[in-house]
C-alpha cells in the first residue's frame, strides 16, 4: 500500500468508447451518435461511466495491492460527461479522494478505501 | 465463455421499460455466466488496465471490476433498456479475486431498490451481487442511473 497520490491519464477517443461497447454489448446511442448526444446537450458522445470507473479501480489496485481484491471499496458519482478528445486525468489523493478531470471539467468524484 | 453481448438486451432491440414499469423491490432473475481468460484480456485492453497492478502473491489476477461489464445485463433482462440512459453513480465492493489464468463461473443476482423523479429525469437504483455458483461473494454493487422516460 502507498500513501502517495496516484494518477493515470488516458486520452479519450471514440474508438475507446466503441471497443468498450463491443465487449459489454452496449447499444445506447449516447455513446455512438454525436448528433444525438449534442441534441441532448452534451459536447459529444459520452464515454461509458464504467469504463473510466475502471481507471479508478486500476489506481485502487495499485494503491492497496492484495487487500483491494478482498475488501476494496469505491464510491463514485459521474458529474459531467467525458467526450472524445478529452485528456482524462484520474487521481487518487493521499487521503483516498478520487476525481477524474478533463481539460474542460471535473467529470467524476468519489472515494476509495478498504472495508 | 459468456460475452456480455450474448446475455445483455441491447438498447433499441425491445421496447424499453419505462419509469412506470419499474417496481421497487423487484428481484432480477439470476444470470449465470463464465468469465474466461479471453474476456479478462479483452477487458484489460479496453479499460487500459496495467497487469502489474493485479498480481497477488505472484499470481496474475484480473481487475475484479471485470464483472461490471455484466452488471447492466442482470437488470436489463428484467427491464429492457431505453435509449439515452445516463450513469449517475456506483458503490462497488470487492470480496474475492477473480483470476486471470482460469475461467470463473459467476451468478449475478439483484433487486431494484428505489426510483424517483428529479429535474425531468427518472432515476433508478438497484443492487447487484456477483457470486460463485457455490455462493461465495465476489463483488457487490449499488448502482444509480437516470433515464429520459
Amino acid at each position: 500500500m502507498t500513501d502517495q497520490e496516484l494518477q493515470k491519464t488516458v486520452k479519450q477517443t471514440q474508438a475507446l468508447f466503441d471497443n468498450y461497447g463491443v465487449l459489454n454489448g452496449d447499444n445506447d446511442i449516447l455513446h455512438y451518435d454525436d448528433a444525438y448526444a449534442k441534441q441532448r446537450g452534451f459536447r459529444g458522445t459520452l464515454g461509458h461511466g464504467l469504463m473510466y470507473t475502471a481507471y479508478v479501480c486500476d489506481l485502487g489496485a495499485k494503491k492497496f495491492g492484495r487487500d483491494w481484491h478482498y475488501k476494496g471499496r469505491l464510491t463514485v458519482k459521474y458529474v459531467r460527461g467525458v467526450c472524445p478528445g478529452d485528456n482524462l486525468v484520474t487521481t487518487i489523493t493521499a487521503d483516498n479522494q478520487v476525481h477524474c478531470k478533463s481539460q474542460f471539467d471535473t467529470t467524476l468524484v468519489g472515494s476509495v478505501g478498504l472495508a | 465463455m459468456t460475452r456480455p453481448s450474448d446475455v445483455k438486451p441491447r438498447e433499441g432491440e425491445l421496447p424499453g421499460a419505462l419509469y412506470k414499469d419499474w417496481v421497487i423491490g423487484q428481484e432480477f432473475d439470476a444470470l449465470p455466466f463464465t468469465i474466461t481468460k479471453d474476456i479478462v484480456q479483452e477487458y484489460m485492453s479496453v479499460v487500459n488496465a496495467e497487469p502489474e497492478n493485479y498480481v497477488i502473491d505472484g499470481r496474475q489476477a484480473a481487475p475484479p471490476n471485470v464483472v461490471l461489464v455484466y452488471m447492466m445485463a442482470v437488470m436489463y433482462r428484467k427491464y429492457p433498456p431505453q435509449q439515452g440512459g445516463i450513469m449517475i453513480g456506483n458503490t462497488i465492493e470487492f470480496h474475492h479475486p477473480i483470476w486471470a489464468d482460469e475461467d470463473t463461473d459467476v451468478v449475478g443476482t439483484g433487486r431494484l431498490t428505489d426510483k424517483y423523479e428529479r429535474k425531468g429525469l427518472k432515476y433508478i437504483k438497484y443492487d447487484v451481487e456477483f457470486k460463485t455458483p457455490e455462493g461465495a461473494l465476489l463483488v457487490a454493487v449499488n448502482h444509480t442511473s437516470a433515464f429520459p422516460n
